[in-house]
């Protein structure tokens, strides 16, 4: 079927995570696939979240968190989990998108030219032309271009997303991580960061968690349903939210839940 | 009835307590204008101290004050601001930085007479500064140094954890992301923190006694700039000087009462000096804050 | 569909639903019965009943797809419950389809009778043919009350017996023409009403076959057998 004829951009295999003493996942083992929208759903505490930020080493920001397993990452078959390797590397490829707009209190523009700062770009050409390809291609640059140098924050909160999806990309990130990127936004600026991620997938590959299952069937091509920290059941989302394999599945993207 | 008769005599009770804080104030400061304004001409701020209290004036001593603040801000600020980052973005969080914590807390409490015993026998004997600006200063700076941290971290502490988290996220280092966030965006509480801390200084006394500055200076410190090569010295820093506060003092403890308007305009100065202080720490507060908004 | 949703409206609504599509099935059933006892016994007036009731049974049709829609709307509903309410639009479509065809037979056995023509022989057979489509409307409507994969299975299996029956009467009747062409009119009515009694057949099976979409999620129009547990 589809699964089999799409490309692995990542893959968790039989992934732990423990804050202290608590373990928040327990032995995911499921495959991220290059250029489709993977969505990761459940209730409040299944540990969406903190699956999602496994991929970009989020975790090691705070002091008593353990990992156990692997994240490989295509095409170099990278252990993004190994001791070896750096956060820092991972967070070099991996992109990421908050639940609230997160933009610094600085320029729209150098929101936008920060990752490439951090990498020491120094040609003030080649910065211009980058935050520039990402603000278009995060269909903000018509909206923005002719204050590039105002206060970030002086945009609306769907434009303040976008700019945080502009700053992400501007790196040329391979993986894209979405951590419910709508749910501080109205439907209208809910519906251009949906319309965004089906145009960015041509290039990209996106894993979004979201609390909202009508997101997750209007934007994935694959959906990952969580429950206590497990992975109860992975499918193509058409399949998943017509016909779950799983009573668990069920009862949730049914509202049985409870 | 009898609840909002309560609230009534509450607003009446707190009104009071305010006043007493408020007019002891006003009356010290009104009084000590009274007395010392008449004093306070060009000549004050331009004269030597003298036995005729009509010409006497606070050049050395403002001078004084000046340079020691100087030394002050120049080691209390680099080393508090760079404890307060470490302890804030660095440090993992262990029973060492607990104790560190804790100690930072504390030190803040310490008399200020105690840090001037420390100076003593550390700068003054042990490094043989002697009973100069750079004693006081670094005596200053390390009575001064746990209200920078501690100023420091709560405005680093104000920062929102997305922000971080959203520098990280684009693959930022630490020092990245405090030389590009944490910096720029907690330097107004950490200015605010700062100047607080030095309008404390300013007004400090007794460490500066205890080191042995003196109270009856007729000269200033050489001059940072010279005419020939290498143009600038530091020997003003091995300088003896007086402060403000300990003219004040000098002036207080004679009999005539020509001295105790003299004191009484020094004093005048001191506090001008100190409230000038604050609210240069609310304006830049109030600058430095209209440009961040999470 | 154990276990109830955290809603209890919603499963209020969705309850209500399935009660009254099992009504419209119940009064399409008896629109079928009371066609074929007009047939039989001429009593025209309740013939002309028959056909006049058919816009109750668009009237329900018509009700419930608001119902349907507005529960989609608000509900958005996924998985079992997205299914059942696909089955039930669809179903209600089928069911006012019969109602349709038992109107048809109305309006033929109405012509029959007020032309005084005596009955062919062959309207034993239509009676019996009836019965069956009646019997399989009624255990597919059964087996959508009960989510009865197994009862589904047999409805559509009983097909193709009724389709058998139909090409049976057929025969009969062209062989009744060719013997007498004064019987054309009335044969050829008769004909039509053994067609509707076939399409009756053809849309029960419909509707057991959604509810084995219902069930087990999987599609079973157009394939030869439905696969057991598949």
């Amino acid at each position: 079927m589809m699964e089999q004829l799409l490309a692995t951009k990542a893959e968790a295999r039989s992934l732990s995570f423990y804050y202290g003493d608590f373990q928040a996942l327990k032995g995911i083992s499921m495959p991220v696939h290059e250029r489709q929208v993977t969505a990761l759903i459940g209730p409040s505490g299944c540990g969406k979240s903190t699956f999602l930020r496994c991929f970009n080493r989020m975790h090691d920001l705070y002091p008593g968190n353990r990992y156990d397993g692997q994240i490989i990452l295509q095409p170099d078959n990278t252990d993004l989990l190994a001791r070896s390797i750096d956060p820092i590397d991972v967070r070099m490829r991996i992109g990421m998108v908050f639940q609230k707009p997160n933009p610094f209190p600085k320029t729209v523009f150098e929101n936008v030219a920060y990752g490439l700062r951090v990498r020491g770009e120094r040609s003030r050409r080649a910065v211009e032309e980058k935050v520039e390809q990402a603000l278009h291609d995060a269909a903000l640059w018509d909206e923005v271009k002719e204050r590039l140098h105002q206060p970030a924050y002086n945009l609306s909160g769907g434009q303040q997303q976008r700019l945080c999806i502009a700053r992400a990309l501007a790196t040329d990130p391979e993986l894209l991580l979405f951590d419910e990127p709508t749910s501080a936004l109205d439907p209208i600026a809910t519906a251009s960061i949906e319309e965004l991620m089906h145009d960015l997938k041509k290039r990209v590959t996106i894993l979004i968690v979201t609390h909202n299952m009508q997101q997750a069937a209007r934007v994935s091509d694959f959906t990952a349903y969580m429950y206590l920290g497990e992975l109860v059941e992975f499918g193509v989302t058409d399949e998943l939210f017509i016909k779950p394999q799983k009573k668990q599945t069920e009862d949730y993207i049914t509202g049985r839940f409870g | 009835m009898h609840r909002k008769h309560q609230d009534v005599v509450f607003a009446l009770v707190g009104i009071v307590a305010l006043m007493v804080a408020v007019l002891t104030f006003l009356t010290l400061f009104v009084n000590m204008a009274v007395d010392g304004l008449p004093r306070l001409d060009w000549h004050f701020f331009t004269s030597f101290p003298s036995r005729r209290a009509t010409q006497a004036g606070i050049l050395s001593a403002w001078v004084g004050s000046t340079l020691v603040m100087l030394v002050t801000a120049f080691f209390a600020v680099p080393l508090g601001v760079a404890s307060g980052i470490y302890l804030e973005e660095y440090a993992r969080k262990s029973w060492v930085t607990d104790l560190i914590e804790i100690n930072i807390t504390n030190l803040a409490g310490v008399p200020s007479i105690v840090y001037g015993l420390l100076a003593l026998g550390l700068f003054v004997y042990q490094f043989g500064l002697g009973q100069s600006i750079l004693s006081a200063g670094l005596t200053l700076a390390l009575l001064i140094l746990p209200v920078v941290i501690v100023a420091t971290r709560e405005a680093i502490r104000s920062i929102p954890q997305v922000i971080r988290e959203g520098s990280y996220a684009l693959g930022a280092t630490r020092w990245q992301t405090v030389r590009y966030h944490i910096l720029p965006y907690s330097s107004a509480g950490i200015l605010t923190g700062i100047i607080i801390g030095m309008a404390r200084a300013i007004g400090e006394t007794a460490p500066i006694i205890t080191i042995g500055a003196l109270t009856f200076i007729a000269f200033l410190p050489p001059a940072p700039l010279k005419a020939e090569p290498p143009f600038v010295s530091f020997d003003w820093l091995m300088s003896p000087f007086t402060v403000m506060p300990i003219q004040m003092f000098n002036w207080t403890s004679r009999p005539e009462a020509a001295f105790q308007d003299n004191a009484a305009a020094a004093g005048f100065v001191l506090v001008f000096m100190t409230l000038a202080m604050n609210g240069l720490a609310i304006w830049l507060r109030y600058r430095l804050r209209r440009n961040i908004k999470w | 569909m154990a276990n109830e949703h955290a809603s209890k409206q919603y499963d209020l609504d969705l309850g209500a639903i399935r009660t009254r599509v099992l009504q419209m099935g119940g009064l399409v059933e008896s629109q079928i019965r009371r066609a074929i006892d007009g047939l039989a016994s001429g009593d025209l007036a309740a013939l002309e009943q028959v056909i006049d009731d058919d816009h109750r049974v668009n009237a329900m049709e018509v009700a419930l797809d608001g119902d349907t829609s507005h529960l989609i709307v608000r509900r958005q509903p996924a998985a079992s419950d997205l299914r059942m309410i696909f089955a039930i639009a669809k179903t209600v479509t089928d069911l006012e389809r019969i109602g349709d065809e038992a109107q048809k037979m109305a309006r033929m056995a109405k012509a029959i009778h007020e032309r005084g023509a005596a009955p062919l022989p062959p309207a034993v057979d239509v009676r019996h043919a009836a019965e069956a489509a009646i019997a399989m409307l009624r255990r597919s409507l059964d087996a959508f009350a009960r989510l009865d994969c197994e009862a589904a299975q047999g409805v559509i299996r009983d097909d193709a017996g009724l389709d058998a029956e139909f090409r049976a009467i057929l025969r009969q009747l062209i062989t009744f023409m060719m013997e007498d062409p004064r019987t054309i009119s009335t044969a050829l009515e008769i004909v039509w009403i053994a067609k509707a009694i076939e399409r009756i057949g053809d849309h029960a099976k419909n509707m057991a076959e959604y509810v084995i979409y219902i069930v087990r999620g999987t599609d079973v129009r157009h394939t030869r057998s439905p696969q057991p547990g598949a």
